[in-house]
């Protein structure tokens, strides 16, 4: 996310800060007003029929025989080919209707519509990010005014802009913002920007966010699933959209991720990332697989069959199979509040060796570490706060992390120097040859 | 330029020019085959891994009759085998017939007959010649005492008919007609005692008069007189002085040899001892050596560990004794831990042992590699513990890894350290008599007679060394791993710390004994690492605690001059083992040393080797103290970091926890902060070492014995404290012998002073000027350098700055100063001496001038020139509100850009070139940590864009280097031609290209002007995983066979040529330098001398590189090529993957059909070649688009090319020039487009094409002429 800065930075100085609704004489606005789209809000009270945009209203996409020269001609570079976007309209529309009706039994109506923007009687706000050329933006907009009134699209690839662009004038609900969804500096100008001036914060014991929900694309690169990661990461300190409240979250990744952060402690896909999942939130498929299956069917870029055998492992590449999963913040957390380093901290550590048991392993926890092994099996506590310790590592569950790192956060020895990430650091004392 | 008057030197350079321009005798071995093959030719060249394990396990196990029964065995199935020729050498036989005759001595008596006989019978083939091996003195020595032993007279008499052992008339005659001295066997290593000695000259003169034997019985009374002559003994006046090791109590228990305490030595009149050091004399007609120092060494390589075991017993000893026993304050001393840990590990490894030697005891089955047993019994377990834990502690913070080290080094180093251990016990029990170099004499280095008389010296030497070794064999890599991790396994279970800490809340101490040592992982770039690290508290003491106690010699410098190169393992150290060249896990490379060692190949290496190793030095007092002082106050100066960490932490921002954004910032800075603060801690250790090394070696001359890495650059090699380390090692560092100033020297020495503080840019006399207005700051500097202004420390190299400045002031406040006896070294340096080479090369006038070739006033000064043209881009990007440009505005200095134009013609990449400037834009400190990558990238691009074209010259030559190295490195030799096309048909599935890729084995190997073969080892090392009781490890192993990697044969090739190069004309002018008395030091490319010297070595410096550019090197080299790879054969397939048919066919107006079908028919093995009518020069121009970057593409890391398409795309778009980025991505294109259009047909696989003819010419040479380099004031400066 670091390498956005410097977008972040040049955008400061053109654009103007607030939504000061200046239509200003010496730069063109690149954003307008947000509160002329709430004022449009009042129409998605309407019975749904009747706001539903027929997707032929839209601005059309390209034929799919065209899509590879339009949105990934040769050259482009290895981030954008990794990018995997909806192209099936059918599947665009299915993803769709399952991404926005899922939240609904966990929506403490009653309450939750009660304030905020509900209280106004506008429904909800949708962030979509990496939509790519837009076939899942356009399904989304063929839903009828009352399941959301506002979508904020963040693109900032210009070929995809070209057709992301136009249905802001079609759909007065579209906003584009053209800037990538993988960069925190995104989201702060959201906010700056006011965007999200009028979203409620909700208790985080009040069920699940009424009227904010994030919806995206995950590029099929190594950021994948760094990005499924980070995101996660987010909820134990409530910070980026969980400041709001538990917002749900839907994402469409590739098979590969999906198998790592949902996987349970007796599967061999359990890793860290299956940890954090376990602890932050509830995971589960929107539609089932085969939905989406093959991926030619349903997906752009088409996987080149010429040309030499790819070295990238399987979950990498295009044409791997994709999912839709859909993600709510667990109401119990089992990271405490800032005691997300720590948990990074024991989880890379032990899971370095995974297959071994947790006696064996402990020991590279930190120099000395061993001494964990009585608080975490001392008789005298109830078998509830014990361990066993021939469990290997990956297969210990919510429970057993929990203790450990509480255990660990007891150590008066535990290292406090838990951020670097690795102190390997090749050149620090270099051989002889330039 | 003033010149020694005199012929000498002319005739000198003639014979030097004339060496130079001789064919120089290439040294051919066969290309290792691809795995799973073999041939005779091959195993005579290249040993495997099993048999280096077998004759490893046949050492072990004959090792105090550890297992002799089975060390038999195993060297029966060896001496079937075809390997035998090779790997059985008459030393080895001499170890198994001694051990034999131990066994049937006293281990073994019941089967006495039968040891007897088995020795006798090797004995006896040997003799009538069925054996490999040919009898030497030794193995007579050995012969007779089995003879003196069991003759029928003696106290155990047996019948010589009933084992076949031959009678001392047989003996003798055997002995004669190989014409072996008889005095070598009185003398020989295996006769143990005076007493012996005695007997056998007896039993000697006795059969040669029954034989009428003249001239042997006369030899016999020659060799009794030397023995009985009075000869100071060498070791009755050691001095208590030891350095590093005092204060020296010997202790007569610990197993010395050479007791001279010992009553028995003396009493009896024949000396044995004495016999052995007149012998060597004699043999080697050498200058004996001042004995103290001699003895001071031997013992200074001898009891290394037994010394740190009585330190370490000393202090924990003192400590005890001042009340400090109780547990925790004890265990704050490293040298007590030590101590701790080591009497627990050897009591440890006591029952280990025991215990391993048991249970493999039960072990009925033979399989030879997979017993432990005999290596750990080859060294006590008290050195073993020892061994281990000093290692252990040494690699603390090597390999990168920050109070650790990878485990795979670790073990690798512990095991290796065993076996080094068991290899020097060996060498001091057999005491070998030290030859010592000889002064250059007579004819001088290049002359014919003259290297003829170098080459018999080294062989005689080398012989007499030989014939007086015990044998030993190599270890493998997994061997060492194997000793190496049982010994760490141990230690980590014994050692321990007593921690403690301060609960926060409650203030509490706690304490908790925790593990010394403990093994986790790392993963890097998706790599598991294993890695061993230190318990923070021993790491914390490692950078404040002395150290000394963890060195072993082969870390320091030595006390006199390092014994002379004799063979490629022979030479440095007198009793630890060094290779003259250090291999980068390559046995290609070690065989072709030997090999070109053996041909004689090698004399002037040696002899430059030599001449480096022989300059003395001393530790400068002065700058000493002033260290000392600073290092004590634990404060920070001049690259001496503080004792804590003085950079402040930085401050955790208020939303970190909800704000990602603003928790990556900090994130990146905490860790820069980190990595700040790990590396301050080995830089304390670093300067700990240093200052450790400097105190033991106050008021001592020492030597630097030197080594080679494979291109024939020379490194110093004590590793701490040398000339070729940084500031703070230089500045301590001495000539040991002092030459009067004089005018001359006197102004080079303030020259030098200038150049040190950075001032070297303006002409010679404005540098003296410089260094006169300065006086009244260097005196200060010199007279209280703590406490005046501290003018030194602003110089660019500070502590070499403060000992120049004090220098100068010694000198100009002596009565006389043009008589003051100076000891500085003065240095002159190659102003960027990889760019002079291309430009002599290249005839290149303008690349000359730029790098002060040419006849100027001024010195040119190529790294401001870039800095200069970066800046004015960097200006109008400025203008433009290009963020970075406005970031780095007025920051871009020589220094930020130097080292990027320094490795460009090195061929830095451009991943390269941004780790490089992004570490200078951190060190200036004025651009945001998380932002330095960014800007690094954006600076690096503009760097190489400025460089661009400014080297044409250059380029050219890299280009043609690269295209040779690519071409040879997809070559086949002609006897794999038929494998090669057989190989596609057996592998249908895989593509063409593929299936003969195991094939590829060919290595870009060269010669360089003074005869070393030079051999690049990338190769596709496949890494083999090891479990061990601690880890699983990866190793690789040097002797399995892998494809070459021919993207880093072809990258690294023009870098690795002008290395080869710089340090050919480095040993020319070592060599030179010692011809015409000079004293001489280097450090690659910079030359140091005495003050009054530098004009004449300037003269000698300049005389050389002439002589070297004269003898046309690329022509040379490209002769080389079509020699060495004559008959190697490039599939077309593997051409054909670029784009060079069609290239060529364009070219030659035909279609690149007709172009394939004349150069290769199909299913020939002898294929046609590619037609004459192809010129090479289009060749080359077609291979430079084929072969350009094709496959760096493919194994580009990705973020690169993430990053370069996009950014390249909106910066050129907009100042409209095409910059390197742009031209990479057309070239993609199109070579995507070729790919389409010519796919590979059917059975190109199966046609090639002669490399020889494929070779381009070389590169035309410019107008420039080398000879102006006399008249070039600035070339060396």
């Amino acid at each position: 996310m670091l390498c956005e800065a410097r977008v972040w930075r040049s955008l400061l100085k053109r654009a103007p800060r607030s939504a000061s609704n200046q239509t200003s004489t010496s730069s063109k606005p690149i954003f307008r007003n947000p509160h002329k789209a709430s004022i449009s809000c009042s129409y998605s009270t309407l019975p749904s029929n009747s706001g539903e945009t027929p997707l032929s209203a839209l601005h059309p996409l390209p034929e799919e025989s065209e899509w590879k020269r339009v949105f990934s001609p040769p050259a482009s570079p290895l981030i954008l080919r990794e990018r995997i976007s909806i192209r099936n309209p059918k599947t665009a529309r299915a993803l769709a209707e399952g991404f926005t009706n899922w939240t609904k039994p966990f929506l403490k109506a009653d309450e939750a519509m009660g304030r905020g923007r509900a209280a106004k009687g506008a429904p909800k706000i949708l962030i979509e990010a990496f939509p790519g050329p837009g076939a899942l933006t356009r399904a989304l907009l063929t839903l009828p005014r009352d399941t959301f009134d506002r979508l904020l699209v963040l693109e900032n690839h210009p070929a995809y802009l070209d057709y992301l662009k136009p249905l802001e004038q079609i759909d007065d609900r579209v906003k584009v913002i053209p800037y990538s969804g993988y960069s925190w500096d995104t989201y702060s100008m959201l906010e700056e920007q006011g965007w999200l001036d009028d979203v409620p914060k909700i208790p985080w014991d009040d069920g699940v966010h009424p009227s904010l929900h994030f919806i995206s694309h995950v590029p099929l690169s190594v950021v994948g699933e760094q990005l499924m990661n980070q995101f996660l990461r987010c909820i134990p300190d409530k910070a980026w959209l969980f400041k709001y409240g538990r917002v749900p979250l839907n994402l469409i990744t590739g098979e590969w991720v999906w198998k790592r952060s949902s996987a349970g402690p007796m599967e061999s896909a359990r890793c860290k990332l299956s940890v954090i999942a376990d602890a932050t939130a509830e995971l589960s498929l929107t539609l089932p697989q085969e939905r989406l299956l093959p991926y030619v069917e349903h997906f752009h870029p088409l996987v080149h069959t010429a040309g030499k055998p790819s070295k990238k492992p399987v979950g990498r590449k295009v044409g791997h199979p994709m999912v839709g999963v859909s993600i709510l913040p667990h109401e119990d957390q089992a990271i405490g509040v800032a005691m997300l380093e720590k948990w990074d901290y024991c989880l890379r550590r032990l899971f370095v060796l995974k297959g071994q048991s947790l006696k064996v392993a402990i020991g590279s926890l930190a120099p000395g570490a061993q001494s964990l092994l009585k608080p975490l099996t001392d008789p005298s506590l109830p078998p509830e706060q014990r361990l066993d310790m021939n469990k290997q590592i990956r297969r210990l569950d919510i429970r057993d992390w929990a203790l450990i790192i509480r255990a660990f956060n007891n150590w008066p020895f535990a290292p406090e120097d838990l951020l670097i990430h690795d102190t390997y650091n090749p050149g620090s004392r270099g051989g002889m040859h330039e | 330029m003033s010149k020694p008057a005199g012929q000498s030197d002319a005739t000198g350079s003639e014979d030097m020019q004339s060496f130079l321009n001789r064919s120089t005798s290439f040294t051919l071995l066969p290309t290792p085959l691809p795995p799973d093959h073999n041939s005779h030719l091959h195993d005579l060249y290249f040993i495997d891994s099993v048999t280096q394990d077998s004759l490893a396990v046949i050492d072990a196990c004959l090792h105090n009759c550890y297992d002799v029964s089975r060390a038999k065995q195993i060297f029966e199935t060896l001496r079937k085998s075809p390997k035998a020729e090779v790997v059985l050498d008459i030393r080895l036989y001499n170890s198994l017939l001694e051990s034999f005759i131990a066994m049937a001595t006293s281990k073994d008596i019941d089967n006495r007959l039968i040891w007897l006989e088995d020795a006798c019978t090797l004995f006896n083939s040997m003799e009538t010649g069925m054996e490999v091996a040919v009898p030497n003195a030794t193995t007579y020595a050995i012969m007779f005492s089995t003879w003196l032993s069991f003759n029928p007279k003696s106290s155990q008499p047996i019948l010589p008919s009933d084992i076949g052992m031959r009678e001392p008339p047989a003996l003798l005659r055997g002995l004669v007609d190989r014409q072996i001295p008889v005095s070598h066997i009185v003398a020989s290593r295996s006769i143990s005692s005076d007493k012996e000695a005695a007997d056998i000259i007896k039993l000697l003169s006795k059969t040669a008069v029954d034989m009428n034997l003249v001239s042997v019985v006369d030899e016999l009374g020659r060799t009794q007189a030397l023995g009985n002559s009075l000869f100071p003994d060498p070791l009755r006046d050691v001095p208590e002085a030891m350095p590093v090791l005092r204060p020296k109590e010997y202790d007569p228990t610990l197993g010395e040899p050479f007791d001279p305490n010992d009553p028995d030595q003396q009493e009896i009149p024949f000396n044995l001892e004495v016999l052995r050091k007149q012998l060597g004399q004699l043999a080697l007609a050498r200058r004996v050596l001042p004995d103290d120092v001699a003895s001071r060494q031997k013992l200074l390589e001898d009891s290394v560990y037994e010394e740190a075991a009585e330190r370490l017993k000393h202090q924990a000893e003192v400590f005890d004794k001042l009340g400090l026993g109780d547990g925790s304050l004890r265990g704050s001393h490293l040298q007590s831990w030590m101590w701790e840990w080591h009497q627990k590990l050897q009591k440890r490894l006591k029952i280990e042992i025991a215990d391993v030697v048991k249970k493999e005891e039960a072990i009925v089955d033979s399989k030879a590699n997979s017993r432990l047993g005999p290596f750990l019994s080859l060294v006590s377990p008290d050195k073993l513990s020892l061994i281990t834990i000093l290692e252990l502690m040494r690699l603390q913070g090597s390999g990168g890894v920050s109070e650790g080290m990878k485990t795979a080094r670790a073990l690798l180093t512990i095991g290796r350290a065993i076996e080094l251990e068991h290899k020097s016990e060996i060498c001091r029990r057999n005491n070998i008599t030290i030859p010592t170099s000889n002064p250059q004499t007579g004819p001088g280095y290049f002359t014919k007679s003259g290297y003829r008389d170098l080459h018999a010296r080294r062989v005689a030497a080398r012989k007499f060394m030989e014939d007086s070794e015990e044998w030993a064999a190599t270890w493998t890599q997994i061997l060492r791993v194997k000793v190496g991790s049982f010994l760490v396994d141990a230690l980590m279970d014994v050692a321990t710390v007593v921690r403690s800490t301060t609960i926060k809340q409650t203030g509490e101490i706690v304490y908790e004994e925790q593990p010394a040592f403990f093994h986790s992982y790392e993963y890097l770039r998706g790599h598991k690492l294993g890695v061993v690290r230190l318990n923070p508290e021993v790491a914390e003491r490692m950078s404040r605690d002395g150290l000394r106690e963890t060195l072993h010699p082969r870390q320091l410098p030595m006390l006199v001059k390092p014994k002379p190169w004799l063979s490629y393992d022979q030479g440095g150290y007198f009793y630890s083992q060094s290779s003259a060249m250090r291999f980068k896990e390559s046995q290609e490379q070690q065989s072709y040393l030997k090999h070109a060692s053996d041909q004689g190949n090698l004399e002037l290496v040696y002899a430059g080797l030599d001449v480096l190793g022989s300059t003395p030095w001393q530790v400068n007092q002065k700058v000493f103290d002033v260290v000392l002082k600073v290092w004590n106050s634990g404060e920070r100066m001049c690259k001496i970091p503080p004792a804590v960490y003085d950079a402040p932490e930085p401050e955790k921002p208020e939303n970190y926890e909800a704000d990602p954004k603003a928790r990556m910032v900090y994130l990146a800075r905490q860790k820069a902060w980190s990595q700040g603060k790990a590396n301050n801690h080995s830089g304390r250790c670093s300067v700990n070492y240093k200052v450790e090394i400097a105190r033991a070696f106050l008021g001592d001359q020492i030597y630097l014995p030197h080594n080679m890495d494979f291109r024939g650059r020379a490194y110093p090699i004590p590793p701490h404290l040398n000339h070729i380390g940084d500031d703070l090692s230089r500045g301590l560092l001495l000539f040991a012998e002092a030459k009067p100033l004089g005018a001359s020297g006197l102004r080079w020495l303030k020259i030098h002073l200038a150049n040190l503080c950075g001032f070297d840019k303006g002409s010679f006399d404005e540098r003296a000027q410089f260094v006169d207005d300065h006086l009244a700051d260097i005196y200060d500097s010199a007279e209280r350098p703590l406490e005046g202004n501290r003018w030194w420390q602003k110089a660019e190299d500070p502590w070499q700055c403060l000992a120049a400045c004090m220098e100068l002031r010694s000198a100009l406040e002596s009565p006389d100063p043009l008589a003051f006896e100076s000891n500085f070294p003065v240095h002159q340096d190659g102003t960027c001496n990889g760019l002079q080479h291309y430009a002599a090369l290249g005839g290149d006038s303008q690349g000359a001038q730029q790098v002060n070739l040419g006849a100027t006033d001024r010195p040119s000064d190529v790294y401001s020139y870039v800095a200069a043209m970066v800046q004015e881009r960097i200006k109008s990007d400025a203008a433009k509100q290009v963020r970075f440009a406005m970031m780095l505005e007025g920051k871009i200095t020589r220094k930020v850009v130097k080292q990027t134009v320094m490795t460009t013609v090195y061929g830095v990449t451009f991943v390269g070139a941004r780790d490089q400037i992004e570490k200078q834009l951190k060190e200036r400190k004025d651009i945001p940590e998380e932002e330095c990558w960014l800007v690094a990238s954006y600076l690096a691009k503009k760097v190489m864009e400025c460089i661009g074209n400014l080297f044409s010259g250059a380029q050219e030559i890299q280009t043609w280097l690269n295209i040779c190295a690519r071409l040879i490195s997809k070559s086949i030799p002609p006897a794999r031609i038929p494998a090669a096309v057989s190989a596609p048909q057996k592998k249908r599935k895989t593509s063409a290209t593929d299936s003969t890729k195991d094939e590829q084995m060919t290595s870009v190997i060269w010669t360089t002007p003074l005869g070393l073969p030079i051999v690049q080892p990338y190769r596709r090392a496949k890494k083999k995983q090891v479990a061990t009781s601690i880890q699983t490890v990866y190793i690789s192993d040097p002797n399995a066979p892998a494809t070459v990697n021919s993207v880093k044969q072809a990258s690294a090739f023009p870098p690795n040529f002008i290395h080869s190069l710089d340090a050919t004309h480095m040993m020319l002018t070592a060599l030179e330098c010692q011809t015409q008395g000079l004293t001489f030091a280097s450090v690659h490319d910079s030359y140091w001398t005495h003050a009054c010297s530098v004009d004449q070595m300037s003269g000698i410096i300049r005389d050389t590189f002439i002589a070297l550019h004269s003898s046309n090197i690329l022509g040379k080299l490209h002769d080389e090529f079509v020699e060495r790879y004559k008959g190697y054969r490039v599939p077309i397939a593997w051409l054909k993957s670029g784009t060079l048919v069609k290239q060529l066919a364009a070219r030659e107006h035909t279609t690149s059909d007709e172009i394939l079908n004349s150069a290769a028919q199909r299913d020939s093995v002898e294929p046609k070649e590619v037609g004459p009518h192809t010129s090479t020069e289009d060749l080359l121009e077609a291979l430079d688009l084929a072969l350009g970057s094709e496959e760096d593409l493919e194994e580009d890391e990705p973020q690169e090319r993430e990053v370069t398409p996009t950014e390249a795309k909106t910066e050129t778009e907009g100042s409209g020039d095409t910059g390197p980025a742009v031209s990479k991505r057309k070239k993609r294109r199109t070579r995507e487009e070729m790919k389409a259009s010519y796919p590979l047909g059917l059975g190109d696989e199966l046609k090639f094409v002669e490399l020889t003819k494929l070779l381009p010419t070389v590169p035309k040479k410019g107008n420039f002429e080398v000879n102006t380099v006399k008249k070039s004031l600035y070339f060396f400066s």
